[in-house]
């Protein structure tokens, strides 16, 4: 019955605030278009100047090459090499193709030819993205002039299939990657600002005072977190709709797991509160738990990539274990007889969590 | 305006952080995990991916060609595939990213020169590592004994400002952009959001001081510390990565200081229109810190994104500070090419000031 009134009281509290919920909205939803329709794209266009001191059919037909696939764009035909610089020096330009004179000429001789490939590596991905695409369409327009002899001994032909998503685009991965990323930092952040205000404006010392036991108080303060991250996902899975991003495993167990990821969130959120005097400190540490949690869980960066240790160490992210199950559920379609490690993770991980924050939060004055 | 009273508030603030561990301990912390987690993190370099092989032909032909994977350093042989069905869950389960599937009879078509079809299977995901994943596999397989292309055409690629396309060095330049719009704007907008939610702050429009003087002195303490970061940031990037610093390290500083403003300036007009330190730290984060990560340039380059997103990206600062960040350190560029960004920044810092003087001032009158 205390706890019943006590859980009202939290809920009211929530809702009675536009703005947090209106942020909360915005993560939840805004953020996921922006970001879908900003990252969910291959790279394009990438802006391209040219060198042309051949200036014949053949240099222009390799030009029209490069164009064509949309994955350069022209931004400008110059004279020469030391005019493609300031284009370099301002990002103008992402790359510069030199085409050398008599280029036709000896194209046709069959005798060495270099074309010149001049990167911006200022951002190191894409300046091997654009590389990869320059390589790839030098050597069609090779096969194409047909000036080769070489036959080659055998031929495998690969078939290459991408399963899960076979569009290859990133707008599945973006759109879902975004939801749980919501999840973490209302899921931290909420339940610590909730506490630790209370400390702050000296109302949990009324609270204390009250015949509420430090157990209610504690279910209290977590579960509306864990209802109000329950209902956000409601519009978001309206825009994983929305995008075209396919439901091929089942959705209850995808609110069953995301209330576990909540309530590893959560308890990070509260062992935080419990640990700091004034919200700017709780903040703070919410923050500086969220920063690493994030950032090693795939969402941004693939673990792949990562160096060993850091691998490693991302299976300590609840979020990483979470973007598994999402992914999983929505584009593998896989049940808990391939998620069942993941959802174990979240149990690891939140628990002690949630038990140190409860032993320290019992302790209170 | 007054300097002494300035002073005055300046020394209350620092003493009133200097107190608080947390918040320090933090500030300073901070930037450095995540100078080190995005060091060593941030690269869409493939290698290692672990790939299972079926090989339904079980000839020297077949041993060849997966050998020709795993001696590359993209793959690694993680398991032998029996049958399609253990293919199958080793990918649903993530244990392996790619499968390649040698069917019966490659070798004999392989020595009878007739096409030899392989089937690739990629797990897409990670759309991200996907595509390069496939094109490494793609390349692996279809030169498989072929001789070495002949040199009659070939691409020399020339990367520019960072040779060896480390990520490294894009990254630390990009993140100094990241750190400073972090830390200043949250620091700030929740110390004055807590003189808001606490009263304290009636004290202070009941006292002599201005709002000028207030705002001046509250937010010196900051700008210091966001210096500090700055430096730190700097040095560890050129010390312990390795970043080489081809322009001037003066005027980057120079520049920063405008930056930080800037961003110190967007902390003050958060916390001018919101009322809590929860509001206040959810708005810093949709402004500050997921724009300077998203869609600053700093990861995702801005020429790839949707037209309406790039407009988006224009009214976020952290957008021209990469450019003039990694303009400074890796092209060796000064003002003549970095103004038009740099006047955009201070025509942005003092717009922030005025909107954010103004309603305090209408707050107070």
């Amino acid at each position: 019955m205390r706890l019943r009134s006590l859980l009202h009281k939290e809920l009211i509290q929530f809702f009675r605030d536009p703005v947090v919920l209106f942020l909360i909205f915005w993560l939840y939803t805004i953020e996921v278009v922006i970001c879908a329709y900003a990252l969910g794209m291959e790279m394009r266009d990438l802006p391209l100047a040219v060198v042309d001191a051949d200036e014949s059919p053949i240099s222009r037909r390799l030009i029209d090459d490069f164009v064509a696939g949309g994955n350069f764009r022209l931004v400008a035909h110059l004279r020469d090499v030391a005019a493609a610089e300031p284009y370099l020096e301002r990002g103008e330009a992402q790359a510069v193709l030199v085409i050398p004179v008599d280029f036709e000429r000896e194209l046709y001789r069959g005798s060495g030819q270099a074309l010149q490939f001049v990167i911006d590596g200022s951002n190191a991905n894409t300046a091997a993205v654009a590389r990869g695409y320059a390589l790839q369409t030098v050597e069609a327009f090779r096969m194409r002039q047909g000036t080769l002899d070489e036959r080659p001994l055998a031929t495998v032909t690969a078939q290459l299939r991408t399963w899960y998503n076979p569009d290859q685009t990133n707008v599945n991965f973006t759109v879902l990657a975004m939801i749980a990323l919501a999840g973490l930092m209302i899921g931290v952040v909420h339940p610590a600002a909730s506490i630790v205000r209370e400390k702050e404006v000296g109302t949990i010392e009324q609270l204390m005072v009250t015949p509420i036991r430090r157990g209610e108080l504690f279910i209290a303060k977590t579960v509306p977190t864990l209802l109000i991250g329950l209902i956000a996902v409601l519009p978001s899975l309206a825009l994983v709709g929305w995008f075209g991003v396919p439901v091929r495993g089942n959705l209850s167990l995808f609110f069953a797991l995301t209330a576990l990821f909540l309530f590893s969130a959560i308890g990070l959120g509260v062992l935080v509160a419990a640990v700091s005097r004034t919200l700017q400190q709780a903040l703070l540490l919410a923050f500086f738990g969220l920063f690493p949690l994030m950032f090693l869980s795939g969402t941004m960066v693939p673990v792949e990539s990562m160096p060993n240790l850091l691998q490693r160490l991302s299976l300590a992210s609840p979020l990483r274990h979470y973007l598994e199950i999402t992914l999983g559920i929505f584009l593998k379609g896989v049940g808990m007889e391939i998620l069942w490690p993941h959802a174990l993770a979240l149990v690891v991980i939140g628990m002690p969590l949630y038990l140190a924050a409860w032993l320290i939060f019992r302790r209170l004055p | 305006m007054n300097p002494k009273r300035i002073a005055a508030v300046a020394t209350k603030e620092a003493k009133e952080v200097l107190r608080d561990p947390i918040t320090v301990g933090v500030a300073l912390i901070m930037p450095l995990v995540m100078l080190l987690l995005f060091g060593y993190a941030i690269t869409l370099d493939v290698d290692d991916i672990p790939m299972g092989v079926l090989d339904q032909d079980r000839t020297p032909a077949s041993r060849q060609l997966s050998e020709a994977f795993t001696a590359s350093e993209t793959f690694r042989l993680e398991r032998e595939l029996s049958d399609p069905q253990a293919m199958e869950r080793a990918l649903q389960r993530g244990e392996i990213r790619l499968a390649l599937i040698i069917p019966p009879g490659f070798e004999r078509a392989l020595a009878r020169h007739e096409p030899s079809p392989v089937q690739l299977l990629v797990d897409g995901t990670f759309s991200a590592t996907a595509t390069l994943v496939g094109g490494h596999a793609l390349a692996i397989a279809s030169g498989f004994g072929h001789a070495a292309p002949s040199s009659a055409l070939h691409l020399e690629t020339r990367v520019w400002y960072n040779p060896s396309l480390s990520s490294v060095h894009t990254v630390v330049p990009g993140l100094y952009a990241v750190i400073l719009m972090a830390f200043p704007p949250l620091l700030t907008a929740l110390a004055l959001v807590r003189e808001k939610e606490t009263g304290t702050i009636a004290q202070i429009y009941a006292s002599p001081l201005s709002s000028v003087e207030f705002l001046a002195g509250k937010l010196m303490p900051y700008a210091i510390i966001a210096f500090v970061q700055m430096a730190m940031v700097i040095g560890v990037g050129f010390l312990w990565f390795g970043v080489p610093f081809r322009g001037s390290v003066a005027f980057l500083l120079a520049i920063s200081l405008l930056y930080v403003l800037c961003t110190l300036g967007i902390g003050l007009l958060v916390s001018a229109v919101t009322r809590t330190q929860l509001v206040a730290l959810l708005a810093v984060l949709i402004v500050t810190l997921m724009p300077s990560l998203l869609f600053s340039g700093m990861l995702f380059p801005i020429f790839t994104m949707p037209y309406v997103v790039q407009l988006y990206t224009l009214a976020f600062p952290g957008r021209y500070f990469v450019d003039i960040s990694r303009g400074v350190v890796l092209k060796g560029v000064g003002l003549e090419v970095l103004w038009p960004s740099i006047a955009i920044v201070a025509v942005y810092t003092l717009l922030v000031f005025a909107l954010a003087a103004w309603r305090l001032k209408k707050k107070v009158a």
